[in-house]
């Protein structure tokens, strides 16, 4: 801004004002564009929200891979039990079963700060997209295309959300 | 023909929780034969050496997937007749219709119950 207020002032005599104030337009847009890229704070995304977005999840991994495996080991010790005193061993594997259950608590205050971290990614880069006026390009990474085709040919995308696509009735029907 | 409780059974899943789900599905169902594989090729070798009286596989898996496995097993002239079941969460019908072509015996949508398994063991493997 500062730059293109100077141009103006010492330009030559020879300079067309045209050029100057298309000079002057570019600058400021210059400069509008580094407000809008100091917005999104793309540092503190790269340092600190996408590295805990990364951890959290990675937490929910575990604590429910660690309740799931409590839950069925209890459920296992149960169905192993001798008939004496089963009443009495039964019930202190439901209070495993109870104490593994605590990981939902955990996961949804870790899955909510994950959210949060991508509804503040997802409102910057829309302020920055619509600041620039940005487009997206067209076509894609040609590796990224080619996961893509073998994810479509090969791989399904896990489940629906809603339920399943096509009921076991009607799979069972294929299959009559 | 009654099941024979009796057959080796190869879970193929590479998700540890739902090899252990089925292990205790089959194990309530009165199988004690099982083995597991944590994807394709890890099962094409179980299968090369040792005789398994039915397949239970998942389809989402890499290196290799359910379906891939699935195909090798039917090209494979010493594998070909191993009765083959797909487990899985998705289930859009295009896929069922694939898998059926590509000889799958039956197929069965995540969550299930040991009445479905037992259902479709039955369906497959005779009873």
């Amino acid at each position: 801004m500062l730059f293109a207020r100077k141009a103006r002032e010492t330009a030559p005599e020879r300079t067309p004002p045209a050029v100057i104030n298309e000079l002057v337009e570019i600058a400021e847009y210059i400069s509008h564009l580094r407000q809008e890229i100091a917005a999104l704070r793309a540092n503190e995304i790269t340092r600190d929200r996408i590295p805990m977005a990364h951890e959290e999840l990675g937490n929910v991994l575990a604590a429910t891979a660690g309740a799931t495996n409590q839950i069925m080991a209890s459920a296992e010790a149960m169905l192993a039990l001798p008939d004496d005193d089963y009443r009495e061993n039964v019930e202190a594997k439901i209070y495993e079963i109870f104490e593994a259950c605590a990981f939902q608590d955990i996961t949804g205050q870790r899955i909510s700060k994950v959210v949060e971290a991508l509804r503040q990614l997802e409102l910057r880069l829309a302020r920055f997209a619509n600041a620039v006026k940005a487009r997206d390009e067209s076509g894609i990474d040609p590796t990224e295309s080619e996961r893509r085709a073998r994810a479509e040919r090969l791989l399904l995308n896990g489940p629906q959300i809603g339920g399943p696509a096509t009921s076991q009735d009607d799979i069972d029907a294929l299959f009559a | 023909m009654a099941l024979d409780l009796s057959m080796p059974i190869l879970v193929v899943d590479d998700y540890q929780t739902m090899v252990r789900i089925i292990r205790n599905l089959l194990k309530q169902l009165g199988f004690e034969e099982v083995d597991d594989a944590s994807d394709g090729t890890a099962a094409l070798a179980r299968l090369k050496s040792r005789k398994y009286g039915l397949v239970i596989s998942d389809w989402n898996m890499e290196p290799m997937t359910g379906y891939e496995l699935l195909r090798h097993v039917r090209a494979d002239e010493s594998l070909r007749t191993t009765p083959f079941i797909m487990v899985t969460a998705e289930s859009k019908t295009e896929n069922v219709i694939a898998a059926k072509k590509a000889g799958v015996n039956n197929y069965i949508v995540k969550p299930f119950n040991a009445a479905t398994l037992k259902s479709k063991i039955e369906a497959v493997c005779g009873a």
